[in-house]
């Protein structure tokens, strides 16, 4: 499993460049909510097919295709388990490199102790501090956003150099509120005409420059 | 009588001993580099020299200070004796290192101060030691040696020994622990006994044992009965009286002794294991690296048994077929052409290896030489070997964008609901090329005729065709059936604008004229292109090695092979360089880079 783990991180890390990722989260009055988590590979899936046809890679065992999906399957057994969890979904296209998670939480504590615990079953080597699954803050007041800090090491170790690659990845941070959004901290954050809803995007190549620019906290009128 | 035997005996001892260093290469040995000119090796400083793969059993010395600033000369090396790097493996060890000269001990070990001398059993040999490196010192001549077993077979033994203890497999316990709760666990941890070796303990003692056991036999052969590659073999003690800058040898006959696909024949169908053997007898490729003053030329002589050489001097009656050559650029990073005559090749290897698989008492060989007889019979040969004449060609076109689908997602403004839609992508793809000649047009046809009506991936687009998201469900491949060749390309551009060829971008008049003239094989390499524009990333850990290593390197390698006999085959490989003044180190580099392609 920690094999795995290495490889999916090694496999993703090379992949910044092109990689794609949709952080939703949709929240209720009470605190509970919907969290949707999508990584797109398909713009590098050449390189994906290639590195899958090897037996290892960068001195790493390169898993086959069906145990990264029965991987993603065990996460979401997993995390069914967990307190405060349910309607847990994940869809992984095989073709176009495609991995999607959907899972309804009771309150947002609830969703990012489960998804820390799941991650601890799935390799108990690692052992993670509070601040590398904790990435959501929710007080009914306001919104507090930033990149989970296991995502941003990933990162910031990225080595590839080449800026016009970096530039075309994306990870795109969407927040849907029960209430008006009275102020963004961010800038950069864009609102719907409802104002009910805020968008981030930000490109790997600047995020790997400042992972601060996904930072913002969302204010609800009163 | 006796003063005869005298002058005999000294004659003899004289040829063992009067050449040097070359009688401490042990007998295992099947792949020798040897250095005959070491006096450009002189201005080369030490922290250079063994940056080298070949000189990796003493990388760790480049970890301290001991060899800064120091050239070679600064070690004590005896120049006057060769320096030779040999590798060799058996079913159970790998043995490597080098042997060379020794003119002032002292300064040897004010270089290299790591090894430590260690009371030796061997009369007149002091043995030194640093990690798992062995430094054995006869007189004024040195080996450092390193004896590993082989990976494999330490698994093998150590699997057997742990599960004849009554373990379960080592991988299994992580899943398992899982469903075990604190107290069970604590529990398990108490109930362990402490001086139980786990697995990978079994394993480094094992390694450690058996690293000591074949050490000595290594040892055993070499210093106590007085045996070694040069006592062992004429062919090598041949080669080491040639003069030029530097000697390669490989026994091949060993390497596929040791090849892992003999394994079921050597041990179920032994009189066939043995017959098969004696196809590669005295299979040995011995070379001549020549220093020149802007190339070093390396001049390969592969011998054969006669039987082996019966059918490549039939293979090698060739000629290139001229369709090959407007379809290679001339500014290609890489090409190569191979040119056999298949149909006298089979023929031969008929005649020959029929007689060996009838002796095999094996009933699915039996059954297979049948099927080889009824086949040699009923097929129509012209036709098989019209359709593939045994002339190919293989270029590397370097890395070009290629066209590929991705899915990208779409926002609705007003929600930030989002959607997929496949898109165009476009993919870095490394280019090659293959070609062969043919002059059945229409079978190949037939055979991609009958693939279109399969699946609509295969598109006729007039004199060429597509099978779409043929690699890895993305990139196309092209097929072109024309000119008398059948090509198979990722590149886009050949399919489309060049299916006649290059016209004047192809290969010059020159460059035609070499390759007819080289036989068999031709091929040529820019290295620095080569090694900037492959994807090294998707290599294996020594060939990615290899590319590292090239990825710095001016000039080009070209390969010609020359005259095939029922004996012999010779083949040139001229490594081109443009600063002169550095050609030690070229020389170096290409040593370096036979021995990452032999080990």
């Amino acid at each position: 499993m920690k094999k795995l783990l290495c490889f999916l991180f090694a496999l993703t890390l090379m992949l910044s460049s092109c990689i794609e990722i949709i952080d939703d989260l949709s929240m209720n009055l009470d605190g509970s909510g919907t969290f949707k988590y999508t990584v797109n590979l398909s713009a590098s899936k050449v390189k994906v097919n290639s590195i899958l046809a090897l037996d290892s890679f960068n001195g790493k065992k390169v898993p086959k295709i069906d145990e990264i999906e029965s991987k993603i399957n065990q996460f979401r057994e997993l995390l069914k388990n967990e307190k405060g969890i349910k309607s847990v979904q994940t869809e992984f296209n095989k073709i176009d490199f495609i991995a999607k998670i959907s899972v309804d939480f009771s309150s947002l504590d609830e969703l990012q102790t489960g998804i820390k615990s799941v991650l601890t079953q799935l390799d108990p080597s690692i052992k993670y501090t509070e601040d590398y699954t904790v990435w959501i803050a929710w007080d009914h007041k306001s919104l507090q956003r930033m990149i989970p800090k296991l995502v941003e090491e990933r990162i910031k170790t990225e080595t590839q150099s080449d800026q016009e690659l970096l530039t075309t990845g994306s990870y795109t941070c969407i927040s849907r509120l029960p209430k008006t959004i009275q102020n963004s901290s961010n800038p950069a954050c864009k609102l719907n005409p409802s104002k009910t809803a805020a968008m981030l995007r930000i490109n790997t190549w600047d995020l790997k420059l400042n992972p601060s620019l996904l930072e913002h906290t969302l204010t609800l009128s009163p | 009588m006796k003063k005869l035997a005298f002058l005999w005996l000294l004659g003899c001892l004289s040829e063992v001993w009067g050449q040097g260093v070359d009688p401490l290469i042990p007998a295992q040995a099947v792949t020798v580099f040897s250095i005959n000119n070491t006096d450009l090796l002189q201005k080369i400083s030490i922290d250079e020299w063994i940056t080298y793969d070949f000189m990796e059993e003493i990388h760790q010395e480049l970890f301290d200070k001991s060899t800064e600033n120091k050239t070679v000369k600064d070690a004590g090396l005896d120049f006057d004796q060769r320096l030779s790097l040999f590798y060799g493996k058996t079913p159970y060890y790998e043995v490597t290192g080098f042997t060379f000269g020794i003119k002032d001990q002292k300064a040897l070990f004010n270089v290299f101060d790591d090894f430590e001398n260690i009371p030796s059993a061997y009369q007149g040999v002091q043995i030194y030691q640093s990690l798992f490196n062995n430094l054995l010192i006869d007189k004024n001549q040195g080996v450092l040696i390193r004896v590993e077993p082989v990976e494999a077979f330490l698994n093998q033994q150590t699997d057997s020994l742990w599960y004849s203890r009554g373990n379960l497999s080592p991988f299994y316990a992580m899943d398992e622990d899982q469903l075990l709760n604190e107290e069970e666990l604590f529990l398990e941890d108490a109930q362990k006994n402490l001086l139980e070796k786990n697995y990978y303990e079994l394993r480094d003692s094992l390694q450690f044992d058996f690293q000591k056991k074949y050490y000595h036999e290594v040892l055993q052969g070499l210093l106590t009965q007085r045996k070694s590659l040069y006592t062992n073999d004429s062919i090598f003690r041949e080669l080491l009286t040639h003069r030029s800058a530097g000697v390669f040898y490989m026994d091949n006959s060993r390497n596929i002794d040791r090849a892992k696909n003999l394994w079921y024949l050597k041990t179920v169908l032994p009189t066939l294991y043995l017959d098969v053997q004696e196809l590669y007898d005295g299979n040995i490729i011995t070379g001549d690296l020549i220093l020149q003053e802007s190339s070093v030329q390396f001049n390969l002589q592969a011998r054969y048994s006669p039987a082996l050489g019966s059918i490549y001097s039939e293979m090698n009656q060739a000629k290139f077929d001229p369709n090959i050559a407007p379809f290679i650029r001339s500014n290609q990073p890489a090409y190569f052409s191979y040119n056999i005559n298949l149909r006298s090749a089979y023929e031969k290897a008929y005649e020959v290896l029929v007689p060996i698989l009838s002796k095999a008492k094996d009933p699915e060989i039996s059954f297979n030489l049948l099927l080889l007889k009824l086949g040699n019979a009923l097929v129509n040969k012209d036709a098989v070997f019209d359709a593939y004449k045994g002339s190919l060609f293989m270029t590397f076109n370097g890395i070009q964008k290629v066209k590929t689908r991705k899915i990208t997602f779409f926002y609705d403004e007003e929600t930030f609901e989002y959607g997929e839609k496949e898109t165009e992508a476009e993919e870095d793809m490394p280019i090659f090329t293959l070609g062969f000649s043919t002059k059945r047009k229409d079978i190949p046809e037939m055979i991609l005729e009958h693939f279109s009506q399969v699946t609509s991936k295969f598109e006729n687009k007039g004199d060429y065709w597509v099978y779409n998201k043929a690699i890895f469900d993305a990139a196309p491949v092209f097929l072109i059936n024309a000119k008398g060749m059948f090509i198979v390309t990722n590149d886009r551009d050949l399919a489309e604008n060049h299916r006649e060829g290059y016209g004047k971008e192809a290969l010059s008049k020159r460059a035609i004229k070499a390759i007819k003239k080289s036989g068999t094989m031709a091929g040529y390499a820019n290295l620095q292109q080569v090694a900037q524009k492959f994807p090294s990333d998707f290599l294996d850990p020594s060939q990615q090695q290899l590319m590292d290593f090239l990825r710095n390197k001016t000039g080009s390698i070209s390969l010609q092979s020359g005259e095939t006999t029922e004996q012999s085959t010779s083949v040139t490989l001229n490594y081109s360089f443009n600063d002169t003044e550095k050609s030690s180190k070229h020389f170096l580099d290409l040593l370096n880079t036979l021995y990452l392609l032999t080990k």
